[in-house]
């Protein structure tokens, strides 16, 4: 039969007997002890080598790690030339580096070499430089691909929209250099589809606007030497015209 | 018992009456293709509210989510794309689809623990530190991306957001499996049931020995995953990463919490709740447009739909 003293009884038994076990696993985490670790110790040991592995599986999944000589190597392999010349041409009309054909001319009429120097782009040690040049002209004739125009100060331009081939432009815009490109051929190609950007979309565009009569602007690349003696038939290989 | 049980499922009621109406309405709405779409389209706010359910459960509020959710989407993004550079080492470190995701994850995690941190730790409400956050992160986005989208990420990231497993679309899945997560979080552990006392009130938790401080570290830390969850789902949906991705998303997961029938004042909500709060504000959505409704009565429309679900959640406490 349950009395109240035999309740009380039992209810002390309980306590005693938790009090005892809980100092036995606590005892036993204290004799489990391996090379100086206890029970506890282990345990979070173990969630520390888990949760290291765990990361370093993550991170080798996660990236990968190659020289940045790799990386050039494999860009220049997938390089797109028509997109890079695109852009080449926007940087040159953007950037308006072009001096004043007269300026030029001028320059190279009083042996102005500081100035020579400046507004021109050579390649190596070549005595000859480019000149990105602007000018504002009127149209004399249009014959076919070719424009007859006049100049400030009455000189007379011809100007070749078909034949634009070379390295003139890219050398006169100074923007691209020679050690940016593995070879030489890669670097050549650069002229090659900057001249088709110009030779077959923007200049023809731009002619269907014009006529003889018109006054148009000019932004062109002319290939001049240290002592140019004939300063009167200049070639401009045209970048942009467009109809004042 | 019968009005108790018409109260808890008020919202799943007018999500019901909201779909035959549209319905009835609009021969499109009920075809397989659209409601896979509006499935879709509410995992990303589902993934955010989640987050922002525990967030408003405990009395709180997270405003950064959209930012935060355009600024993962970036890092997830010019990671995969273009990796990080250390000049010094002579090295290039590419990211993996999993790195990326896993990198944008971190940055929305610390990111949460900023929030969290700044809200225990200066006595900040969190209104004005999440606040703070959504411009910081909206600037950071921009000043990462200098205002230009990232795109072409490849097919394989763009099967996180617009595949297919098993005749489901995949970010429904994401949204599934992180759904049941955080209902397991908040109904089966103690962390969850501290959540809950937490917003019950904050004094008598913490005189019953919770730790509020890391409760809610980690309660934030959690939104601002989920959020980055959000942002790597819409960056793979649209293969490109836009800066200005995420605007108005705060907003639009307060509201699937609020109609979901949890309290702003915290203590009060289910998840459950909140995904058919998502669910009512995504088809809603849905709706509209296939009514021809004027995308500026459309707001309107989303605000009075608010606005009734919080006197409604008002009266019935009442």
């Amino acid at each position: 039969m349950l009395t109240a003293y035999n309740l009380k009884h039992i209810n002390y038994q309980y306590f005693t007997f938790t009090v005892q076990h809980s100092t036995l696993i606590k005892s036993l985490n204290h004799i489990i002890v391996l090379g100086g670790c206890s029970l506890k110790k282990l345990i979070t040991m173990k969630k520390i080598i888990i949760s290291s592995v765990l990361a370093v599986v993550a991170i080798y999944n996660s990236i990968y790690i190659e020289s940045l000589d790799d990386l050039k190597q494999k860009k220049d392999s997938n390089f797109d030339f028509a997109k890079y010349s695109q852009d080449l041409y926007q940087q040159i009309l953007a950037k308006s580096q072009a001096v004043e054909l007269s300026q030029l001319l001028s320059s190279f009429a009083e042996n102005d070499h500081a100035n020579i120097a400046k507004y021109g782009n050579r390649l190596g040690i070549g005595s000859s430089a480019y000149y990105l040049v602007k000018c504002q002209a009127k149209i004399l004739e249009v014959q076919g691909d070719r424009l007859k125009v006049l100049a400030a100060g009455n000189r007379l331009l011809d100007i070749d929209t078909k034949f634009i081939f070379g390295n003139a432009i890219r050398d006169a815009s100074g923007l691209v250099k020679l050690t940016d490109f593995k070879t030489t051929a890669e670097f050549n190609k650069i002229s090659e589809s900057l001249n088709t950007i110009i030779r077959e979309k923007a200049i023809p565009e731009e002619l269907k606007t014009v006529k003889a009569g018109d006054t148009i602007d000019i932004v062109g690349a002319v290939k001049l030497g240290e002592k140019q003696h004939d300063l009167l038939n200049l070639s401009v290989l045209p970048i942009k015209i467009s109809k004042i | 018992m019968n009005k108790e049980l018409l109260k808890k499922s008020q919202s799943l009621i007018a999500l019901l009456l909201l779909c035959i109406v549209i319905s009835i309405l609009s021969d499109k709405f009920l075809s397989a293709n659209n409601i896979w779409n509006v499935l879709r389209q509410i995992s990303v706010n589902v993934c955010i509210s989640t987050g922002m359910t525990l967030v408003v459960l405990m009395a709180g509020i997270d405003l950064s989510v959209g930012s935060v959710l355009a600024f993962t989407s970036v890092i997830c993004a010019g990671l995969l794309k273009d990796g990080i550079t250390i000049g010094a080492l002579n090295i290039h470190v590419g990211f993996t689809i999993f790195g990326g995701i896993l990198a944008a994850i971190i940055v929305g995690l610390l990111i949460g623990l900023f929030n969290g941190l700044v809200i225990t730790k200066f006595s900040l409400p969190p209104f004005v530190a999440t606040l703070a956050m959504l411009t910081i992160a909206r600037g950071a986005t921009m000043l990462y991306t200098q205002g230009i989208p990232i795109s072409n990420l490849g097919p394989k990231f763009e099967y996180i957001g617009s595949g297919w497993l098993i005749g489901i679309p995949v970010p429904v899945w994401i949204s599934i499996l992180l759904v049941l997560l955080v209902v397991f979080i908040s109904q089966k552990t103690a962390f969850g049931r501290h959540i809950y006392a937490i917003g019950g009130n904050e004094k008598a938790a913490f005189l019953s020995g919770i730790n509020i401080q890391v409760t809610k570290l980690i309660v934030y830390g959690i939104s601002g995953m989920m959020a980055a969850v959000g942002g790597i789902m819409v960056t793979s949906r649209l293969n490109s990463a836009q800066p200005n991705a995420g605007a108005s998303y705060e907003l639009d997961s307060i509201a699937a919490v609020v109609i979901g029938g949890t309290s702003l004042s915290g203590g009060i909500g289910t998840v459950t709740g909140t995904v058919i709060g998502a669910a009512i504000i995504g088809v809603l959505n849905n709706g509209l447009v296939l009514l021809n409704v004027s995308p500026f009565w459309q707001q309107v429309v989303k605000g009075l739909v608010i606005l009734l679900a919080v006197i409604i959640d008002r009266k019935s406490k009442k």
